[in-house]
């Protein structure tokens, strides 16, 4: 599509500019941003100021994975996948109900966790990579020809119908123990991590907690991160994916079956939903068949925020809206958490829609 | 033979579903006020595609159909009557009390396809003003029948009616623009909640609703038109998502608003480094904060329209909103219709068609779909105004996400362009998700309370059916379907618009490259 330029006076920019600010430091108390007072508070704690970063960055390093989905997809078939946030709900639930049929408990031991928490983060991968894949099969690849907007309302139903089956799979609870009476009431997911704090270990006298939990889910994050990037990187299939991601066309010219590339981008983001809803059982120890659509558009938010289609970005954009909420939870108010991150997506599609490190996706015409 | 009756029974299928499955679920009377409104459709419906000569041709082809659905209706009757009403517990009927049902049901369809047919069989001008005059005495007369057959539709027609304005307003958005407003619930946010903050004892203002209703639209357009500015020269899809992200902070801040204060930034920032917080300018709820929107608690109440001979629309008193937003939705038809029509209607379907052509030929991109939004906006602020006044409270958490999703279903079930496919998508999404759904459930839940349970000895299963068999918790399951059946089957609604159809179907022929 053409780039539309919109001529503007420099000057007009500058006032308009300093209108905005001006109206939003006006508003902006209303929603908790108040300078003077946040300033204040962290004069006051600046320890708490780092807690809350830490906080930011665990949940960040999640919300970021669940960001890559959304940004693999979208850099491929320029599809925003609506059912990804749902897709990372399922996964929680079979990870749930996973960790649930191995019997285990709060009170058991790490050793005794260990085995049954690496076979329902397969077994989750596994049922989210094949709902995303079967999802794309039947969905959205005989919309591939259609205008743009049919997939994405297709995603939208997709969304939906996922969701709901959350809210089904809640309501076993005469099957699955683990699930409790009420469909749809949050699940308690059992707190299975070693919670050690490792600053006290190291004798170091704060008031700052970074337990073993922060830590290992911090790691698995990077781990898969830094994963995803060798492969995308450095392997046949990666370079592939790139490949069909520029421009589909050459690419199946160039003998590569993009089908094929496609569904593997959408197999490999639903594993890593799936990884990421057992992340945030363990990490959170609760789950409700809603999480999905506020973690997908915060995910989304965050992938636009590093720039679509690019995969460090999505990294980027996640570390910095966990980080936003993790502040805004504490110094502004966590009722408004929710506002300041669409916000936030509001600012940056209104102002730079090709996000912090710049977009890269083709445009087609 | 056979193929004629096979012909016959696939004509009928899906209204007589419809017909006995009303039946069934409402039981007594509902199934004669069901046939006349199908019956009616079944009239309309049965001269297309043939030549109908003369009003006795056009009876003749209403009245087989006719019949059909009204043996759907005779045969759902008895099983409701003999069977169903005894399962769940109730006292059934006998067999000639559900025969009686049955016939009249029948006989009133059949009526009704043949006076409606009759009419297809006019000559042209005669015929579109007595099709007119048909439908509007069935939507004039409706309350009435509604409370003679006692059905007890009526409060649900009324939500069906908002519903089918919003859907309305939608259509302009994303069906004659083709921009995809997925926040669209916002815009019916803030016109309830102007109207609740303007004729409530929340801030003290009392206005007469007359006054407020076209306050609300105004300002619901011009909370359009400040979304839209920054945001329409995006993408298509990136649109979807801003109005997806303004369709979620909207709530939150209705949510939020409870404790309102202003104070001028830059004094106060100045005033707190400096060490004399009483130099910040005060500028709003400077005594005490104002609870401006009473939170999760809504604002309760608001008032109501008054009129001259009917004094205050009372709540019990169904008839004078019905007839209100009947007006509404008319005036809403028309208004859009001629704006289709307009110049700025045709530089809609430019710009949906072809962006960039559009703005070749000299089209406004941003004004024209900043246009179309405010246009949007400024109906769905009629029909938020209303809600507000005829539920009398409102709450934040009415105005969320799979509202705007339901009014997309129903803009895409009914055909994106089309005003008539809109308002059919709207009536059967709504009267599904309204009507249908619940009263299902309760229907279910006799039953099996009744005569599923006791028979079932194993008692995990007993539990499963117990809690997980309700129709009401399937509702977003129905919708994603419906989105995505609609999207792989017929992406133009089951009533097209025929521009839009073209458009959707045009490039089948072309091969892929």
């Amino acid at each position: 599509m053409m780039k539309i330029r919109y001529k503007r006076q420099p000057a007009w920019n500058w006032l308009l500019y300093l209108g905005l600010i001006y109206i939003f430091l006006l508003l902006g108390p209303l929603a908790g941003f108040d300078i003077s007072r946040v300033v204040g508070e962290i004069a006051k704690n600046p320890e708490l100021l780092i807690q809350q970063i830490l906080v930011g960055l665990v949940n960040g390093a999640i919300i970021a994975i669940i960001a890559l989905g959304y940004t693999m997809v979208y850099g491929i078939i320029e599809l925003i996948n609506f059912a990804h946030g749902d897709l990372y709900m399922l996964g929680g639930f079979t990870a749930l109900s996973a960790i649930g049929a191995f019997g285990v408990t709060d009170s058991s031991t790490w050793q005794q966790s260990l085995i049954p928490i690496l076979a329902a983060l397969i077994i989750s991968a596994v049922v989210c990579a094949s709902i995303n894949i079967l999802t794309e099969r039947y969905a959205y690849r005989p919309l591939r020809k259609a205008p743009k907007l049919a997939p994405l309302i297709s995603a939208i139903g997709i969304s939906f119908i996922l969701q709901n089956i959350g809210l089904f799979w809640g309501g076993l609870g005469s099957f699955i123990p683990v699930m409790g009476g009420n469909a749809a009431a949050p699940k308690s997911f059992p707190d299975l991590l070693p919670r050690i704090d490792i600053l006290k270990q190291l004798g170091i006298e704060t008031s700052i907690q970074f337990t073993t939990k922060d830590l290992i889910v911090l790691l698995f994050a990077i781990l898969l991160m830094t994963g995803l990037q060798l492969f995308v990187k450095y392997t046949r299939w990666g370079k592939a994916m790139r490949a069909v991601a520029q421009n589909p066309d050459a690419a199946r010219i160039m003998g590569i079956n993009v089908d094929q590339i496609i569904v593997m981008t959408f197999l490999i983001g639903g594993a890593l939903a799936g990884a990421a809803g057992l992340m945030v059982g363990l990490y959170n120890n609760t789950i409700v068949f809603t999480m999905g659509f506020t973690a997908g558009l915060r995910a989304f938010t965050a992938a636009v925020l590093g720039g679509i289609g690019n995969i460090v970005g999505a990294m980027l954009g996640g570390v910095l809206i966990g980080l936003l909420s993790a502040l805004s939870d504490q110094y502004f108010s966590s009722r408004w958490t929710n506002a300041w991150v669409f916000a936030v997506l509001v600012i940056i599609l209104a102002f730079r829609p090709g996000g912090l490190l710049g977009e890269n996706v083709q445009e087609k015409v | 033979m056979s193929n004629q009756l096979k012909q016959f029974f696939k004509s009928t299928i899906t209204l007589g579903a419809i017909a006995s499955l009303t039946i069934l679920i409402f039981g007594g009377w509902s199934g004669a006020v069901i046939g006349w409104l199908l019956g009616t459709a079944i009239g309309l419906t049965s001269g297309e595609g043939k030549r109908v000569a003369n009003p006795l041709q056009g009876a003749k082809l209403a009245v087989l159909p006719g019949f059909g659905v009204g043996i759907w209706l005779l045969i759902a009757s008895l099983v409701q009557g003999l069977w169903l009403l005894p399962a769940s517990g109730q006292r059934g009927l006998s067999v000639s009390s559900a025969m009686l049902f049955g016939l009249y049901s029948l006989a009133i369809t059949v009526a009704a396809a043949v006076i409606m047919g009759a009419i297809q069989g006019l000559p042209s001008y005669r015929r579109q003003i007595a099709t007119l005059f048909n439908i509007g005495a069935i939507a004039i007369i409706f309350p009435f029948i509604d409370q003679i057959a006692q059905t007890r539709w009526i409060a649900t027609v009324i939500e069906i009616q908002i519903f089918v304005m919003l859907a309305l307003g939608l259509n302009i958005v994303v069906g004659f623009a083709g921009l995809l407003d997925l926040g669209y619930a916002a815009f019916f946010a803030i016109g309830a909640y102007t109207t609740g903050l303007l004729s409530s004892s929340q801030l003290g203002i009392q206005w007469n609703f007359w006054l407020v209703l076209p306050i609300a639209a105004v300002i619901a357009g011009i909370t359009g038109v400040i979304l839209g500015a920054p945001t329409l020269r995006l993408r298509g899809d990136y649109i979807a998502i801003v109005t997806l992200g303004f369709g979620e902070i909207v709530p939150v801040v209705f949510r939020n608003l409870t404790s309102v204060r202003l104070e001028e930034p830059i004094s106060k920032i100045i005033g707190t480094f400096m060490g004399h917080p009483e130099w910040a300018i005060c500028l709003l709820g400077c005594d005490r904060p104002i609870n401006l929107t009473g939170g999760e608690a809504g604002i309760n109440p608001i008032g109501r329209p008054i009129l001259p001979i009917i004094g205050t629309f009372t709540s019990s008193n169904y008839f004078p909103w019905y007839y209100l937003i009947l007006l509404l939705v008319i005036f809403s038809y028309f208004l859009i219709g001629r704006l289709k029509d307009s110049r700025l209607g045709r530089s809609w379907t430019a710009i949906r068609e072809d962006e960039l052509a559009a703005s070749a030929m000299g089209i406004n991109l941003v004004q024209t779909k900043l246009l179309a939004f405010a246009m949007g906006a400024t109906f769905s602020g009629f029909a938020g105004s209303f809600y507000a006044s005829y539920i009398t409270a409102i709450f934040p958490s009415v105005f969320d996400f799979s509202v705007s999703v339901i009014i997309l279903c129903m803009v895409i079930l009914g055909g994106l362009g089309n005003a008539i496919g809109v308002m059919l998508g709207g009536v059967i999404i709504m009267s599904a998700d309204r009507l249908y759904l619940p009263q299902l459930a309760k229907v279910l839940k006799g039953v099996l309370n009744n005569s599923v349970l006791p028979n079932i000895a194993n008692p995990q299963w007993q539990d499963f059916l117990a809690t997980s068999i309700d129709p009401t918790q399937m509702r977003l399951f129905l919708f994603g379907l419906t989105l995505v059946i609609m999207m792989l089957v017929r992406p133009e609604g089951l009533l097209p618009d025929r521009i839009h159809q073209e458009e959707l179907h045009g490039n089948e022929t072309e091969k892929p490259v």
